[in-house]
């Protein structure tokens, strides 16, 4: 077996993946990277730009983007479409008025050559709001169910209250693992 | 065939300065035999071809220790390779495996409701271990092979998928979900209009944002959980903190209003709003206004968002920071307004009293650092409002 090991074990050793986190401005994206990295969300400003963080989750090595999604900054998204494993689609799951832009802004992205292999979850943010709709009509309002072109899933989760952060990013992270790693 | 050449090859190499190979050694007899023979060696063809008669003893031995080192080796090295890491193993297993998956979908057919969903689910484990298996032998494959594999696992996938929205097109991904019950109310924006014709300020959203649009009715309609003024013109609206506390506020269409929210709302949207005054309590994550005018505010956030936004004012507490795009003639001071209960909504909202940053705004369409952006400015002090009524 030898040079099968070897390069298994290389492999092994650089087990990392690239997440790019995007959605409309006030969806929540750096909340919830600040969140699930375990830093205080009370500080979080609107992203002018760009924030990376990279971090270990279960052995993984993950290098997070995190764009800003005002529409001045929408343009510079493909910039950072290279070599992308994962989208990390994020709603305002509370922001009824918007669902159809953030609708349009997913399908086009979606289009994108460069992101065609990527895996794509959907987090369907702030479910702490009374008001929030629900991950069934945000499935419905984005039409996820048209998607052939990807593997997708969508998750209600609350960057507030860290609910269900780590579910879909486990969920991503194993959908990226059969893929592109040799499963052991 | 080629594994006994590239082996030949390497035995030659290798052994290069014991033996030599068989078409150096002819040459080399050759000329042994045009030293010994001078003169004689143009007209003795038959020399060249009964060459390796004339071979000596010693030389007919090494040619024959190495064939032996040849086979030798030839064994070693198939006794080290695997039955698994070659390539037409993992073809024909591979084939294999893929026919038998699209034999049992194409078998699966409608009518045997339990049946399909498990029939469904081994065939979708299935595919996940013939992926792992392609994964498995990535390291000996070609590019080639790799591709037309990845290919049709992906096409066995999409048929898969296909079969799945077909049989049983509610059962994909069915996780829990946190409100099940009033989903069904909110997507169906029609019916509950029809059921609920004596339309309050909230109901009245409908017909201008979203009623007509199919893909935006669902924007449109603001459920019970969610509270919100919408379409009005020169009115006066007091909401308390039993209506507006930690839920999420919309106020759209209005114009010539005076709105205060007496409490602390978790998100304010504020949207189209026209000549407005609107106060409002303190609020615990973002404000995000869009598309207003002439409208004087008074609000204590995390994040204040402005957008499409011309000639206002904002008197604000802000902890985080404030932003504008695509705004121009937006004027700040810091926040002064106050009524009775207000210290406590700010406990509740979870805001940071000593700390306002409400002179810091980023300009999304003013990126220098050197010149202050045009978009925005401060109120002077002598022009700041100081009586709130």
């Amino acid at each position: 077996m030898g040079l099968l090991t070897i390069l298994k074990k290389m492999k092994q050793k650089e087990r990392e993946m690239r997440l790019l986190m995007l959605g409309l401005d006030n969806a929540g994206k750096t909340t919830i990277l600040k969140k699930f990295n375990g830093e205080d969300v009370s500080t979080v400003s609107p992203t002018l730009g760009f924030n990376i963080k990279t971090l270990e989750h279960r052995g993984y090595k993950l290098n997070i983007w995190d764009v800003g999604g005002q529409k001045s900054l929408r343009s510079y998204w493909r910039n950072y479409f290279e070599s992308t494993d994962g989208l990390i689609w994020v709603v305002d799951s509370a922001d009824r008025l918007r669902l159809e832009d953030c609708r349009q802004e997913l399908s086009s992205l979606l289009l994108e050559e460069r992101l065609a292999g990527a895996t794509l979850l959907v987090f369907a943010n702030k479910q702490d709001l009374p008001g929030a709709l629900s991950k069934d009509a945000i499935r419905e309002g984005l039409a996820l169910d048209a998607i052939k072109s990807h593997h997708w899933c969508i998750m209600g989760c609350s960057a507030v209250t860290g609910e269900s952060l780590l579910a879909g990013v486990d969920w991503l992270l194993d959908d990226i693992a059969a893929r592109i790693f040799t499963a052991d | 065939i080629f594994d006994q050449s590239e082996d030949g090859l390497l035995g030659s190499d290798q052994k290069g300065c014991g033996v030599l190979p068989l078409n150096t050694k002819v040459h080399f007899i050759m000329e042994a035999v045009v030293a010994s023979e001078k003169g004689a060696c143009h007209a003795n063809e038959d020399e060249e071809s009964s060459g390796k008669s004339n071979v000596p003893e010693r030389l007919l031995k090494r040619d024959q220790e190495r064939q032996e080192e040849l086979l030798r080796r030839k064994e070693a090295k198939e006794s080290l390779s695997v039955r698994e890491e070659k390539s037409d193993f993992f073809t024909s297993a591979f084939n294999k495996e893929k026919a038998a998956i699209e034999d049992v979908l194409s078998g699966c057919t409608e009518g045997d409701g339990g049946t399909t969903a498990t029939v469904l689910e081994e065939v979708s484990s299935r595919i996940q271990q013939l992926q792992k298996f392609l994964n498995d032998s990535m390291a000996f494959l070609t590019q080639y092979e790799l591709r037309q594999a990845q290919a049709s696992l992906q096409k066995l996938q999409s048929t898969l998928g296909e079969k799945r929205d077909k049989l049983m097109p509610k059962k994909k991904f069915t996780f829990r979900s946190r409100n099940a019950g009033t989903s069904k109310s909110k997507e169906s924006p029609d019916s509950k209009k029809e059921d609920s014709p004596g339309s309050t300020a909230v109901d009245g959203t409908e017909g201008r944002a979203g009623g007509s649009r199919g893909p935006m009715a669902v924007d449109g309609v603001i459920s019970e959980q969610q509270c919100g003024l919408s379409n009005a013109d020169s009115q006066v609206f007091v909401k308390g903190a039993d209506e507006i506390q930690q839920s999420d506020v919309l106020l759209t269409h209005l114009s010539n209003c005076k709105v205060k929210l007496l409490g602390s709302p978790s998100t304010l949207h504020i949207k189209h709003v026209r000549d407005c005054e609107i106060l409002c309590g303190p609020v615990s994550s973002s404000i995000f206004l869009d598309h207003c005018s002439g409208c004087t505010f008074a609000f204590s956030c995390q994040q204040l968002r402005t957008h499409n936004t011309t000639d206002c004012q904002v008197y604000l507490h802000v902890t985080s920071r404030a932003i504008i795009e695509d705004c121009s003639g937006v004027r700040f001071a810091p926040f002064s307004w106050s009524y009775p209960g207000m210290e406590a909504d700010f406990e509740v909202s979870g805001l940071d009293r000593a700390k306002n940053n409400w002179s810091q705004v980023d300009d999304f369409n003013w990126l220098s650092a050197e010149s202050p952006s045009p978009n925005w400015g401060v109120i002077p002090e002598h022009e700041r409002k100081s009586e709130w009524d």
